[in-house]
């Protein structure tokens, strides 16, 4: 039974012409001949074997024959016709039958034409379904087009956090909104398990889910009343990906409780996914989270018996991200106006928490794509710089070819042949060149797209899937006609214009100022486009390095950083919290490979920041004009650990407790700013956090905590134990590769508590180094993209000179014949290619430095005029065309001249 | 028109009496002594030339009823394969001949 199948399939791999006529006579041959070999003793494998070579033998030169035989029945049948009365279509399939032949006699052109478009198609394919994807398509929410951002504006901060109260005001007060949410995504801790977890939780009011149009699949949502901080109901809402996780989908999961943060919650529903978040680039914005927690259970750091309603949130300051629905018609332009006048008067109502506060509203699809846009749109400019490449080198070679062919066009002309006829040859040509390429391209596209969302880093926001829609099908069929006539139409306008007395009275002598002009301008064109890729590339590269070599001020080798949140029931008193920290890591630093260890709030490069006004003493202030410094708390040995440099005086100690007068450790910004002549040492300041001054006790240097980037910002560092908070990180410096003692300093932690759940158990290293990882992407598509260029534009430039060569065969064999040596010979081709690329290469600069400047955005610390890199491209286009031209040039210098002459 | 070797060895073991493919195979290493064995692409990429170039064709008639495998196609040879195969056949004895003349082949 089995080699029957195998005898079928073997049999499918024949031409349909060829099955039809001895298909089922070959399947029986096979699986006769298969049974004899089975008897005569022979194994299976050597049987199946063997009928398998026979197939791979045979079949391809039975489709050689189909395809043979095809072309061979139709000629005839086209020539008998006379040539008016044919029809479109006859004439059309003629000319295709034209192509198929010109290919098959000259398979080298076919295939490399093919092979340049069709990567060069697939390159555009798979960027603009990217492009597509992110910036084009409707974020996938009921009314998108109505959903916005709102932000709070300080004169200091254009994008910050909306605090309840302003939320609260502007959803009682604004008519503009159909409805209006606050979220604040937030790690919280699932106790009350076998071991304790993580999980990603969502505050959000319960108008959340009604601006978003999101619906149960079970049970219920909760609702606005229910998630307010004045009358919060412990309810939680989970998400369908966790329900399957945790409950296995169970119904029964409806009613179950979950202690969060210690808060004991009813689950009352599961969130019903709305589409496949994978493929949207909001992903994790507003889904992805585990549950849905209603906003007043918020934790509110520095406020007693948070999370239970006490109404902490109405006091917590600018905590939260806020979306909104738009009414139908409703501009955000008038909205925008609307929220202004409420702003005003809560400013007039609460001058000390509001002053200087305003209200930015923004559309969500900006606000979720802008950051994607310009890299987005450079790549494609690139893959479309390519395509254009490649597009020039094809109708360069269908140029070249149409000239060959004048004489034969000519002379079809002159025998009545309409112009139109060798025209429309061209055009079918390209055209069926540009739709293979085009099928290929849209395959190899999609494909390369799969190999892209695996290569990306993380931090790339690009959807995990990738839809193929109408859209992207679009994109590419018109990509295939821009490409047909783009390497159609110049050589077919040529062949339409030919002087017939010319070429005819040319002889066989070749005219060797035959399409010298086009082609010259093409190949300017694409050494320019890839003069200016790889000088983009370069000055990201540039960025890059940049980045890389930015002093950081700390030494993050040999660092291993975690983080851990206390549930804030179980540790109720700082002194509590305190006796936890003290704990914890005095076992970590006793662990086995590590040198050193201390508490931080929050670990630079990990994503967590904070920044808090201050006010220095004696310097009269107003609470809302009052400098900002980014915070930190840290244990003592925090700054020996991080290796961060102690300027002067001390470092915190144990000491430093709540028993102890308030102490502060602030930057050399930080000093510079507040007291620019004066030793800051005993000096004093004031945080919110505290109601005392605290005295300055130590000078560090700066440190870059979001990233590179990062300007000088003064930074100030509390004693952890003066202000002891619920959530933590550690860093831990080792002796030995940090993840090795990765285990040993989770045991320390659990062997204190075993209910505390850590996470993002990483090297500090990999923290600095994923900070690169979207220039790096970047850099190396687009170095990527700018390599095969310059392989195309070499190509190009290699293809035109030898058959300029060629052509001027006879001409220089004249030359050489009256005595010019060949090393003249040699320069004259040599320069001719090489003032060529000097033209390019200015032209491909200036768009450099206009693209650079147009993507200002992706470089770092580099200008788009930075020397190196436009030297660098200069340098590598002319080395690249000076051996394109070589070549050619030295066949020239070699012509023999009585051959040369005599081939009239 | 030249013929192929193994397109001989078909008219070869069509000459005789119609046969199905598998049938040719089988005759086909008979012939050779076992030293040919003809493959079923093989055998049918030549069957199907020769049957478009006219040489063979497919037999309407059937074998006695007790040897017929009912499934199966037979085929012919026509006059052309018939003129094509002995052209063919005068041209090898021709070279078997000076062969001989040049003491290449020994025996018989």
């Amino acid at each position: 039974v089995r080699d029957r199948q195998i005898a079928w399939w073997l049999v499918r791999t024949y031409p349909r012409s060829f099955r039809d006529a001895v298909g089922a006579d070959l399947a029986d041959a096979l699986l006769d001949r298969m049974a004899a070999r089975h008897q005569a003793g022979a194994s299976r494998a050597n049987v199946v074997l063997r009928a398998l070579f026979d197939t791979a033998t045979n079949a391809p030169g039975a489709w050689g024959q189909a395809l043979l035989d095809a072309i061979r029945d139709r000629r005839p049948a086209a020539s008998h016709v006379h040539d008016g009365e044919r029809t479109m279509i006859d004439k059309l399939r003629q000319d295709f039958q034209y192509a198929i032949r010109t290919w098959r006699r000259r398979p080298g052109f076919a295939i490399v034409a093919l092979v340049t478009l069709a990567l060069g198609i697939g390159a555009n394919t798979a960027l603009f379904s990217i492009v597509n994807a992110v910036l084009l398509r409707p974020l996938p929410y009921a009314h998108a087009d109505r959903l916005v951002t709102l932000w709070g504006k300080t004169p200091s901060n254009p994008q910050s956090l909306i605090s309840y109260p302003e939320f609260d005001a502007f959803r009682r007060d604004s008519a503009s909104f159909d409805a209006l949410a606050v979220w604040l995504g937030n790690s919280v801790n699932l106790t009350g398990v076998s071991e304790p977890q993580r999980l990603l939780g969502a505050f959000a009011s319960g108008s959340f889910f009604d601006v978003l149009g999101l619906k149960a699949e079970r049970g219920r949502l909760f609702t606005h009343q229910e998630s307010e901080p004045g009358s919060v109901q412990p309810v939680v809402v989970i998400s369908h990906e966790f329900w399957q996780r945790r409950f296995a989908g169970d119904p029964a999961a409806i009613g179950a409780t979950l202690t969060i943060n210690a808060i004991p919650l009813t689950v009352v529903g599961v969130l019903a996914p709305p589409f496949d978040v994978r493929s949207v680039p909001s992903d994790g914005w507003f889904l992805g989270y585990d549950v849905y927690i209603p906003a007043g259970h918020f934790p509110v750091p520095g406020v007693a018996g948070q999370g239970t309603g006490s109404g902490g949130l109405m006091r917590a300051g600018p905590s939260m991200l806020s979306v909104g629905r738009l009414k139908p018609g409703v501009s955000i332009a008038s909205a925008q106006a609307d929220l202004d006048v409420i702003s005003r008067r809560l400013e007039a109502a609460f001058p000390d928490a509001q002053k200087g506060r305003s209200t930015q509203l923004a559309s969500l699809q900006e606000t979720v794509v802008a950051g994607s846009r310009t890299p987005l749109l450079l790549l494609f400019a690139s893959v479309g710089a390519v395509l254009l490449i490649a597009c020039v080198n094809v109708s360069n070679l269908l140029l070249a070819r149409a000239v060959d062919r004048e004489k034969e066009i000519a002379l079809r002309a002159a025998l009545g042949a309409s112009r139109l006829a060798v025209t429309r040859q061209l055009l079918v040509e390209a055209a069926l060149l540009a739709g293979v390429a085009a099928t290929a391209g849209l395959a190899l596209g999609r494909w390369s797209l799969q190999t892209l969302t695996w290569l990306r880093p993380p931090t790339v926001p690009i959807p995990d899937r990738i839809p193929l829609d109408s859209t992207v099908l679009l994109f590419t069929t018109a990509t295939g006609i821009a490409v047909a006539v783009l390497c159609g139409v110049l050589p077919a306008w040529r062949a339409s214009r030919l002087d017939l007395n010319h070429a005819l009275r040319a002889g066989f002598r070749r005219t060797s100022s035959g399409g010298g002009r086009t082609r010259d301008v093409l190949v300017v064109v694409e050494v320019a486009l890839s003069v200016a890729l790889l000088a983009m590339s370069g000055l990201l590269v540039q960025s890059l390095l940049a980045a890389q070599r930015v002093q950081l001020g700390f030494d993050p080798g040999s660092v291993l950083t975690l983080q851990f949140r206390l549930p804030a029931s179980k540790y109720q008193s700082p002194q509590q919290i305190a006796r936890f920290f003290t704990q914890a890591l005095d076992r970590v630093r006793g662990a086995l490979g590590v040198t050193s260890a201390a508490l931080v709030r929050r670990v630079p490069f990990s994503g967590n920041w904070g920044d808090t006004p201050f006010t220095i003493e004696g310097a009269d202030t107003a609470p809302a004009s009052a400098p900002r410094a980014g915070q930190n708390m840290i244990s003592p040995g925090y700054f020996q650990t991080m290796r961060i440099p102690l300027v002067r005086g001390r470092d915190f100690t144990d000491r430093d407790d709540l028993t102890a007068p308030g102490a502060v450790i602030v930057s050399q910004t930080l000093a510079r700013v507040a007291w620019p002549n004066d030793d800051p040492i005993g000096k004093r300041l004031k945080v919110p956090e505290s109601p005392e001054w605290l005295t300055v006790v130590g000078l560090v240097g700066d440190v870059k905590h979001r990233g590179p980037g990062d300007l000088p910002q003064p930074q100030l560092y509390l004693p952890h134990y003066q202000v002891p908070l619920i959530f933590s990180s550690l860093v831990v410096r080792t002796a030995v590769p940090p993840m090795r003692v990765a285990n040993d300093v989770r045991n320390a932690i659990w062997s204190v508590d075993k209910d505390q759940p850590v996470w993002t158990v990483r090297p500090l290293e990999e923290l600095v180094s994923s900070s690169h990882g979207p220039t790096r992407f970047l850099a190396s598509l687009l170095a990527l993209f700018a390599g095969v260029a310059l392989m195309l534009a070499a190509v190009g430039i290699y293809g035109v000179m030898s058959y300029t060569v060629a052509q001027r065969t006879h001409e220089i064999g004249i030359r050489l014949a009256l005595g010019a040596s060949g090393s003249r010979v040699r320069r004259d081709v040599v320069g001719r290619g090489l003032w060529l690329t000097a033209a390019a290469v200015v032209l491909g600069l200036i768009a450099a430095v206009a693209l650079g400047r147009a993507a200002q955005t992706v470089l770092f610390d580099v200008t788009p005029t930075d020397p190196a890199a436009l030297a660098a491209a200069a340098a590598a286009l002319s080395v690249v065309s000076l051996a394109a031209c070589y070549i050619p040039a030295r066949r020239a210098s070699r012509v023999d001249p009585v051959i040369a002459l005599t081939e009239e | 028109m030249s013929i192929r070797p193994v397109e001989f060895q078909i008219l070869l073991t069509l000459a005789g009496e119609e046969r199905h493919g598998y049938g040719i195979m089988q005759e086909a290493a008979r012939l050779s002594g076992g030293t040919m064995q003809i493959e079923a692409g093989t055998l049918y990429r030549a069957l199907h030339r020769m049957l478009k170039a006219g040489w063979v064709a497919e037999s309407g008639r059937r074998p006695a009823a007790d040897l017929d495998d009912e499934r199966r196609k037979y085929y012919r040879l026509t006059p052309l394969g018939r003129r094509i195969a002995s052209a063919e056949a005068e041209r090898l004895a021709r070279l078997v001949g000076a062969a001989r003349a040049n003491r290449l082949l020994t025996r018989a």
